[in-house]
């Protein structure tokens, strides 16, 4: 339980790292390591193959989707933040975080445990994806293809005429 | 169990509110976009910490895996855009997408 409040907290921290660090490269890097300890929940949660995807697509992928991006529109200069976001952010922060826990401590005895219902044994993650869930893959499949068209039709030649 | 649920949503609430603060104040495109990544986070904590709770891990896991891909989609597809709005514009800052405005 406490390994798991230090990754929550290593989550929330790398997030709000990632917000407010003015070099982009460094957020990018910050936000995958938030990932990282959001893959490593996962793990603890008996879910290894979210843990897998979290690690590999999101902190991986994204991540040097992310960092090509950055390189790609540096040229363009620094944008300005206003100071008042970064003087602001640690009022906020720390208003909602008090509230935050108000609200889950005013909780704890009101919320009845959630009725728990069982996998069957013997169920595999395959099982549950291929034969339970069977058109969320095709919508998966239908997305990929989606992203996949609009990134080619956003990055197309131009002819000389338009 | 009840108590261990509530202490996710605690995370992920906390996620949550830095994501749409990012959203709300930040000018750069790419840290809108870092923004909305962080409330994805938060949503997929959900997720699963809803499955753990209820014993409901293997159908947790296979949304929490839709959910990245569906990410993986949207974040190209915004990456993209945002690379094509910076070379009309010459600039990531977020105000200077005013040709729409009335």
């Amino acid at each position: 339980m406490v390994l798991q409040i230090i990754l929550l907290s290593g989550l929330v921290l790398f997030s709000v790292l990632a917000i407010l660090l003015r070099d982009l490269i460094k957020s990018a890097i910050s936000l995958a390591l938030a990932s990282l300890c959001l893959g490593i929940v996962f793990f603890q949660m008996k879910a290894p193959y979210a843990g897998v995807f979290e690690i590999s697509v999101v902190a991986g992928l994204i991540t040097v989707l992310f960092i090509l991006t950055i390189a790609l529109t540096k040229a363009e200069g620094e944008v300005r933040e206003s100071k008042a976001a970064f003087i602001i952010f640690p009022l906020f922060f720390v208003a909602f975080l008090v509230l935050d826990i108000l609200v889950m401590k005013g909780l704890m005895a009101k919320v009845p445990a959630l009725p728990a219902t069982p996998e069957p044994g013997g169920l595999k993650f395959g099982d549950v994806l291929w034969k339970q869930r069977t058109f969320d893959l095709v919508g998966q499949v239908l997305v990929i293809l989606a992203g996949v068209f609009a990134v080619l039709a956003l990055f197309r030649k131009r002819n000389k005429d338009e | 169990m009840s108590n261990t649920w509530l202490l996710y949503m605690a995370f992920a609430a906390g996620l949550l509110a830095v994501g749409v603060y990012c959203l709300l104040s930040m000018r750069n495109l790419i840290k809108l976009f870092i923004g909305i990544e962080v409330i994805s986070k938060g949503v997929s904590l959900v997720l699963l910490a809803t499955g753990f709770a209820r014993g409901n891990v293997l159908l947790a896991q296979s949304l929490v895996i839709t959910f990245i891909v569906v990410e993986v989609s949207l974040v190209a597809t915004a990456l993209a855009i945002i690379i094509n709005i910076t070379r009309h514009t010459k600039s990531l800052d977020v105000r200077k997408l005013t040709k729409l405005r009335g």
